[in-house]
């Protein structure tokens, strides 16, 4: 039975807890996105008052006639696999490492995650000069030729310098969620493996590993997203040179609509853009769910 | 049955701090450098400041007006996650308790823009706050921030209040209270953990955020936050290395204070953000 002056929340009211979010996703995601649909079927350089519509030339164009787009994709593709691949092994190993009772675990955890607090556009600052001064000084003390290499201005070192920044910066975050999930494993199962006698690197690759599944899956999937869209890291570190052989897909984007002005071919590249993260994001959504079925 | 001998646990701690040291060795470089005079950072890098040069410090912070930059930031940062927290904890509220169509599609809509890279909608962003007066202004680059952080802080409200008892809220609407004031006094405050998480990866982002007040801002120190300020600081004294690393400090060194101070609260945010994200 209702008592008197019992409530209950109207219809309006949650359509107003919710309208804020709809208005400021709309206005800031979707908005956008539409117009830049529309824009990729045009040619605007941004000055001229009415884009000229051209149809799906820019994307014909994309991808018979841009050699710099499809350098920037195969650079993007090298680098989300390196840096993918070292973020992940070196995370996991620390993390290893420090879950156990070390007397400076503490302090460890807190030194490798300090760099991902810092933007960005510091991290390779900060390297740019380790590069190009602190490594001269370092050649004279050492003698050691790796510090005399032009790391920032040789195509293939410069490849390597920006995978290692990027490393360097983002460990703390995939140790941290792998530390997690170390720390929820069942002490029993591990200890079950001592008993009966397993080596350490048996347990390790038998059981630890196997069992830190959506840990390992969660750091792929994010390290994997974030490596498609790096921008800021060669921004600093080398502005997409030497000789043009460092420009990822967004900053490829970047350097079409703000610094060539085409706006309307920056539109069509950043749409690739969307359909390629989407389309990843979207399978390996799948792959989870169908997984997750299975078990 | 465990190696507890004394050589099997110094070893590893001292290896591991010896890779700590080596890992941190380029940030102690950059102070190690800031109180540097030029001469001093040309002739060796790695050496110990011979005196302590305030002089770099006095100069960049005037030069770039720090105190100002401080506060750009701070008040974006702090309009940013004022809003997200609000709007966000009441959509996820609503869209955790009362499941229908309309709900389901407002949930969707909220989320899917996670997939959308800001590289794929900045050109358009541009014009369309520009339209509406958000760019060149602190508070409509404020304002932009609750849109992008909405995606993700609805997602992790939403799967929050799940967990809260519905009889809690379900008892004070029946005991007469609003709808606006259960949410306010009851729901809002049981949030504050996840509000913890949400500020904490926010306020990283945020604080730090780089491509959107590049694309929004132009020059003007009014409106510019202090990523911004370093990178065009170092456009200009390319070479000049003492005044660059003593910018690099003074950019990093408001971020290190707040991981210091909330540190539980940031590894928290990155772990669940990460498993729910």
């Amino acid at each position: 039975m209702k008592s008197i002056g019992q409530r209950k929340t109207n219809k309006l009211e949650i359509v107003l807890f919710i309208l804020p979010c709809l208005i400021l996703v709309g206005v800031i995601f979707y908005t956008p996105f539409i117009l830049s649909m529309f824009y990729s079927l045009t040619q605007w350089n941004g000055i001229a008052k009415e884009p000229v519509f051209i149809g799906l030339r820019n994307f014909i164009r994309l991808f018979t006639g841009d050699s710099g787009f499809v350098s920037s994709i195969i650079f993007t593709s090298k680098y989300a696999f390196f840096y993918i691949i070292s973020s992940n092994v070196i995370a996991l190993a620390l993390a290893v490492l420090l879950v156990k009772k070390l007397l400076t675990a503490n302090i460890l955890r807190a030194v490798f995650f300090v760099p991902y607090i810092m933007s960005m556009i510091i991290v390779g600052f900060i390297w740019r000069f380790i590069f190009s001064q602190g490594f001269n000084s370092l050649s004279a003390i050492t003698g050691w030729g790796i510090f005399d290499m032009s790391w920032l201005g040789d195509p293939g070192l410069a490849f390597v310098s920006v995978v290692m920044v990027a490393v360097w910066q983002s460990l703390g975050f995939y140790m941290v969620i792998y530390i997690a999930g170390l720390q929820a494993l069942p002490e029993d199962v591990l200890e079950a493996a001592v008993v009966d006698g397993a080596s350490a690197p048996r347990k390790f690759f038998s059981i630890t590993l196997p069992l830190l599944g959506p840990s390992i899956t969660t750091c792929l999937f994010l390290s994997l997203t974030n490596s498609i869209k790096v921008f800021d890291i060669i921004l600093a570190l080398t502005a997409g040179g030497p000789g043009g052989s460092t420009y990822s897909v967004t900053y490829d984007i970047y350097r079409e609509a703000f610094q060539n002005n085409n706006y309307g071919y920056g539109a069509a590249k950043s749409l690739v853009l969307f359909i390629i993260v989407a389309g990843i994001t979207v399978i390996i959504m799948k792959g989870f769910r169908s997984r997750e079925v299975e078990l | 049955m465990k190696k507890n001998t004394l050589p099997g646990r110094i070893v590893p701690e001292i290896l591991l701090s010896a890779f700590g040291l080596l890992f941190m060795y380029p940030v102690i470089l950059m102070v190690i450098n800031s109180i540097k005079p030029f001469r001093e950072v040309v002739m060796d890098v790695i050496a110990l400041p011979g005196k302590i040069e305030y002089q770099n410090y006095l100069y960049v912070i005037k030069y770039i007006n720090y105190p100002r930059l401080f506060l750009n930031n701070f008040l974006i940062t702090a309009l940013g996650i004022g809003g997200i927290v609000l709007f966000s904890s009441m959509a996820g509220y609503m869209l955790s308790r009362h499941k229908n169509g309309f709900t389901k599609f407002a949930y969707l809509f909220c989320i899917v823009p996670m997939l959308i890279p800001f590289q794929t909608i900045m050109i358009t962003l541009l014009k369309v706050s520009k339209t509406l007066g958000l760019s060149e202004s602190i508070p409509g680059l404020g304002i932009q921030y609750w849109g992008f952080g909405i995606p993700m802080a609805v997602f992790i409200y939403s799967g929050f209040v799940g967990t809260i008892p519905r009889e809690i809220d379900e008892s004070a609407l029946i005991d007469g209270a609003s709808t606006v004031g259960t949410f306010f006094k009851i729901i809002f405050p049981l949030l504050r953990s996840i509000t913890a998480t949400v500020i904490a990866l926010d306020v990283m982002w945020i604080w730090n955020d780089f491509l959107l007040p590049l694309l929004m801002v132009n020059g003007s120190v009014k409106t510019k936050t202090l990523t911004l300020a370093a990178y065009t600081f170092v456009g200009q004294y390319n070479t000049q290395w003492h005044y660059t690393m003593t910018a690099m400090v003074l950019a990093v060194f408001p971020s290190i204070l707040f991981f210091i101070f909330m540190q539980k609260y940031i590894i928290k945010g990155v772990v669940s953000g990460a498993v729910k994200g």
